[in-house]
């Protein structure tokens, strides 16, 4: 699929029927040491167009698994993962990820590492640039373009991945604990920036995450999930328009339950 | 020493000038043992400890120091040595570049690459001499061929593991983005190879400088082809005339020559990477 500048993906339709992402019966086993990890066992799960989605769950649950399926890093066993109907066999400029190490190439400047994302897309050198520019000022970088990684804080390098994730207006943006690294500050900064990105963008995020509090903040739905083998334990709708308030009885009381049902795994366990 | 000036405190005033004491005593150490050896040296001769014949005094060696620099016959046969070093290990480490690139990158080019060169690269590079010599002779090509020869192997060995050792998470970026092939080797892997190709210059340069001299010093001095030039062939008359003054000259100019080689190549990766600096 060839993408373009000029002619960003039509806006998903709000009352489709259709999921933005439909994920069945997926299973994945990881060969460990001569032995066998099952990280996911027949997981269904559908992402609706322009939802923020998170996954959380103890360590080994499969929720990292999870999104490297959808970005088709890796390829199930069983099952199948879609995204707007075609099926997913490999990673895709329409599925932008941004992982928890910010994975910015140390010998490129922050703008060419932006642009970097744009070399597979048509579109004319110009029209390139004025795009990486746009996502810099988007992130807050400006004034850091010519400057190299190992220049910027934590906070930075995960602003500059998410534009480069961002650069060729994908149609869907996989977050693997992206703020995980950061001082808890910084954290709740990037999480507004985060919620600022996605109604700014409109379309769907998947987010992995360990924080509880995080993911009630900006998602429309979490997914928790259960270890030893993977899978999903319970789906909570959290309502409520944002910015929410972290300190409102609905956003305590939701927040509570999502932390009970892990600790509750976690006595069981 | 600052009671004189208390207006500057002594952490101000100390802080610009101790990196340049500390180059300077580091000089001064690396100095102390030549320095040393040379008084040792002079005490040995002037005392008439030995023979003069074998074991020219300091003054003498310096005094044909200054004669051969003079008559041009050090700087020529400097710059002979210097030219065929860097001819032949240009070509040997384009040579090895290349062929350590494709072997990095491709699973079956390493599979029927990979044991041959291996085997080669334990056979002793003068070892090389009896069979080249059979194809390319005495002369200029043969001694290219053999500094070449020594330079590929480091190189191709240093290109094939800093290809194939390029981190998962960088070439999964690669993945996510498209990258075709050609931009995610020019992006990706050899920007991530670098440092392993930086150190592979280093020892090819440094084996193609030993392989200079040797193939000088050994190949055609005399017998067949003339004297030829270069610092090996300096050093083989002087050796054949027994002018032990010369003998030193030559080795002495050797290492002052290939340390500065080597200096030039550590400067050059240093500013090669400036992101792994941290």
């Amino acid at each position: 699929m060839v993408q373009t500048l000029d002619a960003p993906h039509a806006a998903p339709v709000a009352a489709s029927h259709r999921s933005d992402i439909d994920i069945r019966n997926v299973s994945k086993t990881f060969a460990v040491d001569g032995g066998t990890v099952q990280a996911l066992a027949d997981v269904s799960l559908a992402v609706r167009p322009g939802e923020f989605i998170s996954l959380v769950g103890p360590s080994g649950c499969g929720k990292s698994t999870l999104l490297r399926l959808i970005a088709g890093l890796d390829v199930p066993d069983s099952g199948t993962v879609a995204v707007d109907g075609q099926k997913v066999t490999k990673p895709s400029l329409t599925r932008g990820i941004v992982f928890q190490d910010h994975r910015l190439l140390p010998w490129l400047s922050v703008e060419a590492n932006v642009l970097l994302s744009l070399n597979s897309v048509a579109g004319a050198a110009e029209e390139k640039r004025t795009r990486v520019a746009e996502l810099i000022r988007l992130v807050g970088l400006s004034g850091f373009e010519k400057a190299l990684p190992h220049q910027l804080s934590g906070g930075m390098s995960q602003r500059a991945a998410i534009a480069r994730a961002l650069a060729p207006r994908p149609r869907l943006l996989l977050l693997d604990e992206p703020l995980g690294a950061l001082d808890s500050l910084t954290r709740g900064y990037l999480q507004e920036e985060l919620l600022r990105l996605w109604e700014h963008e409109g379309i769907a995020m998947v987010m992995v995450t360990h924080d509880v509090e995080e993911a009630v903040f900006l998602s429309n739905r979490v997914v928790v999930m259960d270890p030893r083998p993977g899978r999903v334990r319970q789906i909570f709708d959290i309502a409520g328009a944002r910015p929410r308030q972290r300190t409102e009885r609905a956003f305590v009381e939701v927040k509570q339950d999502i932390l009970d049902l892990l600790h509750l795994h976690r006595h069981a366990a | 020493m600052s009671t004189a000036a208390p207006t500057s405190s002594p952490a101000q005033t100390s802080s610009p000038v101790r990196p340049a004491l500390t180059r300077l005593g580091r000089l001064w150490r690396g100095a102390l043992l030549p320095i040393a050896l040379i008084a040792i040296w002079a005490a040995v001769s002037a005392a008439g400890l030995v023979n003069p014949e074998l074991f020219s005094p300091p003054q003498i060696v310096l005094h044909t120091a200054i004669e051969d620099f003079a008559s041009g016959a050090v700087p020529f046969a400097l710059a002979a040595t210097l030219l065929r070093a860097l001819i032949g290990s240009a070509i040997g480490i384009s040579a090895g570049f290349l062929v350590g690139t494709l072997l990095g990158l491709s699973g079956i080019a390493r599979r029927i690459g990979d044991p041959t060169i291996n085997s080669a690269r334990q056979i002793a590079l003068f070892a090389w001499i009896p069979l080249l010599s059979a194809w390319f002779g005495n002369g200029e090509l043969m001694k290219i061929t053999l500094i070449a020869l020594g330079a590929f192997f480091p190189m191709a060995l240093a290109a094939e593991a800093g290809c194939r050792n390029v981190p998962v998470p960088y070439r999964e970026i690669g993945r996510v983005l498209e990258l075709d092939r050609l931009t995610t080797l020019r992006r990706i892997v050899l920007p991530a190879a670098t440092p392993a190709l930086l150190a592979g210059l280093e020892l090819s340069l440094n084996i193609a400088w030993l392989g200079t001299f040797g193939a000088e010093y050994l190949i055609g001095t005399g017998y067949i082809n003339g004297m030829g030039d270069g610092l090996g062939a300096y050093l083989a008359a002087a050796r054949e005339f027994a002018r032990m003054d010369r003998v030193i000259v030559g080795v002495v100019s050797l290492a002052v020559v290939g340390l500065a080689l080597d200096r030039a190549v550590v400067l050059l990766s240093r500013r090669a990477l400036p992101w792994s600096r941290h």
